[in-house]
């Protein structure tokens, strides 16, 4: 399997973050992340349940309103203003623990609804892109089916395929295989990689340790709202800096 | 369910050791007082019951119990032998399987069977059918007299509307008919992509079909050409088009342009030249009545209140925030003071306590700005909404009603005088969608949050996300809810006739009270029930059936 790459970007840096804060009512859930990822790049966030991860990369593509600090995407920064928002989330595709596909839509609309009225494609031109990615990812089969007919894997794929058919040049995968069955994260995973080596920049909440050793460029491990380690992965696992990140890493490594 | 299963095991353990008359008792009668009581009342309401019916109805009584008793005989004979037949053991599962139910089963049986006979003898027996003899004379002491149905035909279809019109009532009700008929047979499978271009046509005469319905059933005056007025519509179309076209909804095109400048223009040249050739002249639509005036209230504010739900379920949903606080305060403050200037001349001419006190009314100014910025946090649009919303669903119909046609002259120049349909029909469409806002809002809470978030990350915008993904799957959910609305619409609408319009139902008074059909109601009120039924039923099976086919892929 074989991707194409995502569009090019013309910014040294497509995400900037600085100094971001965020609050649940009173429960502060970030308290100043900064980050700079150059095009291309993987990332993996890693970091005990609660620690903000999924909180920070919603806040990438304004799921989640950051009240401090500045988040700028390829460019363009998150502000209250609707076109800008509009304008980062063409560009940042989500994939979505619960896969959240359309369950009153077929395989292939759920593929190509966003790219007919967002894109203004035409639907013949939508449908044969959304049979393309359906096909990369190893469905086409199930084009014709609803969500609710396939395996979880099948539509966590679908998810993906959804996601890219928007052609977006930066992909967010918040904990893509903890909803899946063990049998059906390989599956799941597979994509991923070849995703990260096609060139796109990839921001993933997961603890799935190979993939992380395997594809990313950097992991990041958060905790109480905050970046506590940042490292390749070979240190990362073998030598990290932090106490925090050992204790954490021998919960997870012998349980 | 649990009791079924209890019995059939003691019944299985007392079969295997033989009859238990003690197991019997127990699970029958004496198990507890309640039971023994229940058990005693039954039968001696049944055993009454039976010997009251011997006597009016002898045969029939007879023959019920006896059926009834060959029944139980064979449900022992099956017990003793340990095997029942087929038809012995329908008898002990669904009618003898308690001796309660035993009861019950005699009690209802004689029920239904008096009810029958006496339908019988009523409807069909003893009844008259011929269309002229109807007069308080000729009819037929213990029976019906079927025949005012027949001749009062025209009041009920139409009301005391002319009959020179008749023929624009059938050609309405033949015209949606034949519109029902099209878009079934365009929407066959086999058909569908076959006849696109049909389908748009016929979409496009449902849209246009409350304008074709007017012209005919209300009519067009004759009136004098309107160039202004034909000019502004063109402009106000036009000014639309630029302004879609500006926040990038449509594309530029000159044909769709023209299309669209030229719409107005052109249908109100339509129009106007159907006032001029004085075909459709105008009706009076106070003369509307009977099922005509049942059907154009129920199908309008069915009609109507769906899409008017739809906006006021979003419009409370929304989390669009209006009016900051920054502003409801000096705005609220500046024109209470501005309300005040008018309070001491206001004072001055006060008599009593009660009116000084209202003198002081620039204060509710105030008040309305903290509730507004208080409960909705400046959100107006959502605050707008859950008032209108709050406020009309505390209100009766009937009010409303009342209002709708006391009011309408309010809003119009003095002398105008405005027919009682429309105000009606207004003030029972807002009741509607009040209610058909809060069950599109319980289909709109129904629907996952992840549902939001994804078509939020795929980048499209609010009306998208609404249209696309949340509407369909929130009005599947709603649509027992929706066609049960549509339904007590249609059933409601018989309300009408209170504030003096003589609908389906209401037009019963007008044709019991004429001599020729002096008293002959409840013929009326059963063709009524089973009409009003008829409509229902095909209501709640189209339901039905749209639910299924909408089930598809269903989780």
């Amino acid at each position: 399997m074989e991707f194409e790459g995502p569009a090019q970007s013309f910014v040294d840096e497509i995400i900037i973050v600085e100094n971001v804060h965020k609050w649940f009512g009173e429960f502060e859930a970030l308290r100043g992340v900064d980050l700079r990822v150059k095009p291309g790049e993987v990332i993996v966030i890693i970091g005990p349940s609660g620690s903000g991860k999924s909180t920070f990369i919603r806040c990438l593509n304004r799921l989640e309103e950051h009240q401090e600090g500045r988040i700028i995407i390829d460019g363009t920064e998150l502000s209250h203003d609707i076109r800008n928002i509009q304008e980062v989330r063409r560009e940042v595709g989500m994939v979505f623990q619960q896969f959240n596909l359309f369950p009153h839509l077929t395989v292939l609309d759920n593929i190509a609804l966003a790219p007919i009225n967002v894109r203004n494609w035409t639907r013949d031109r939508a449908e044969e892109i959304a049979m393309k990615w359906l096909t990369r990812v190893g469905i086409p089969e199930q084009a014709s089916k609803f969500p609710g007919q396939l395996s979880g894997g099948q539509q966590q794929r679908v998810a993906i395929a959804r996601t890219l058919a928007m052609q977006p040049k930066i992909l967010l995968f918040d904990e893509p295989t903890s909803a899946l069955d063990p049998e059906m994260i390989s599956e799941v995973l597979d994509v991923m990689r070849d995703l990260a080596r096609s060139g796109y920049t990839i921001l993933a909440v997961t603890h799935e340790m190979g993939f992380a050793r395997e594809v990313a460029n950097r992991i990041i491990f958060m905790d109480a709202g905050k970046i506590v380690e940042e490292n390749n992965p070979e240190d990362f696992y073998n030598n990290p800096k932090e106490d925090r990140t050992k204790l954490f890493l021998s919960q997870i490594l012998h349980h | 369910m649990t009791t079924h299963i209890e019995s059939t095991t003691q019944q299985e353990t007392s079969s295997s050791r033989g009859f238990n008359w003690q197991l019997f008792l127990q699970d029958n009668i004496t198990g507890s007082w309640y039971q023994a009581i229940l058990v005693l009342a039954l039968a001696i309401i049944t055993a009454n019951y039976a010997v009251g019916q011997y006597e009016t109805y002898p045969v029939m009584t007879i023959i019920i119990v006896a059926a009834w008793l060959v029944g139980i005989v064979m449900v022992m004979i099956g017990e003793g032998r340990r095997h029942h037949t087929n038809f012995s053991r329908w008898l002990k599962e669904n009618l003898l399987s308690s001796v309660s139910n035993i009861l019950l089963t005699l009690l209802v049986g004689l029920l239904i069977a008096s009810a029958f006979i006496g339908a019988l003898q009523w409807g069909i027996l003893n009844a008259t059918f011929d269309p002229a003899a109807t007069a308080p004379e000729l009819q037929p002491e213990d029976g019906a007299t079927w025949g005012v149905i027949v001749g009062a035909r025209k009041l009920l279809a139409t009301g005391v509307l002319g009959p020179e019109y008749s023929w624009r009532v059938w050609t309405a009700l033949f015209f949606i008919l034949g519109m029902w008929l099209l878009t079934y047979i365009s929407s066959r499978p086999v058909l569908k992509d076959k006849l696109r271009v049909v389908r748009n046509v016929i979409n496009g005469l449902w849209l246009l079909s409350p304008v074709i319905l007017y012209i005919f059933l209300a009519g067009v005056a004759n009136a004098p050409y309107n160039f202004t007025g034909a000019l502004t519509g063109g402009a106000v179309l036009l000014a639309i088009y630029a302004l879609l076209w500006w926040q990038k909804v449509i594309p530029f095109r000159w044909t769709g342009l023209i299309a669209t400048v030229a719409t107005w223009p052109v249908l109100y040249t339509i129009w106007w030249a159907i006032g001029n050739s004085e075909t459709f002249t105008p009706i009076n639509v106070d003369e509307w009545g009977g099922l005509l005036l049942t059907l154009i209230i129920a199908s309008s504010v069915i009609v109507l209140s769906l899409p008017l739900g739809m906006v006021l379920a979003l419009a409370r949903q929304s989390d669009v925030f209006g009016i900051p606080a920054w502003i409801i305060w000096p705005a609220g403050i500046g024109a209470t003071i501005w309300g005040f200037t008018s309070t001491p001349e206001l004072l001055a001419t006060s008599r009593n306590l009660v009116e000084q006190l209202l003198s002081f009314w620039p204060i509710m100014i105030l008040a309305i700005a903290y509730l507004i910025h208080r409960m909705f946090k400046g959100n107006m649009v959502s605050g707008a909404s859950t008032m209108f919303i709050e406020l009309i669903r505390s209100v009766p119909l009937i009010t409303l009603l009342f209002m709708g046609i006391n009011m309408a002259p309010f809003f119009f120049s003095a002398g105008t005088s405005i027919a009682k349909p429309w105000p009606v029909i207004v003030g029972y469409t807002l009741f509607s969608s009040a209610y058909m806002a809060e069950t599109i809002r319980g289909g709109l809470q129904a629907i996952p949050n992840g549902q939001y978030e994804a078509s939020d990350a795929l980048g499209f915008n609010t009306l998208q996300k609404m249209r696309f993904i949340i509407l369909p799957q929130a009005l599947r959910i709603v649509i027992p809810a929706i066609v049960g609305q549509f339904i007590g619409a249609f059933k409601s609408s018989s309300l009408v006739s209170i504030v003096g319009l003589f609908d389906f139902l209401g037009i019963n008074r007008v044709i019991s009270s004429n001599p020729q059909w002096l008293g002959l109601r409840v013929e009326l009120y059963v063709f009524m029930g089973l009409v009003y039924f008829l409509g229902s039923f095909l209501m709640s099976s189209y339901s039905r059936r749209l639910e299924a086919q909408l089930g598809v892929g269903e989780r």
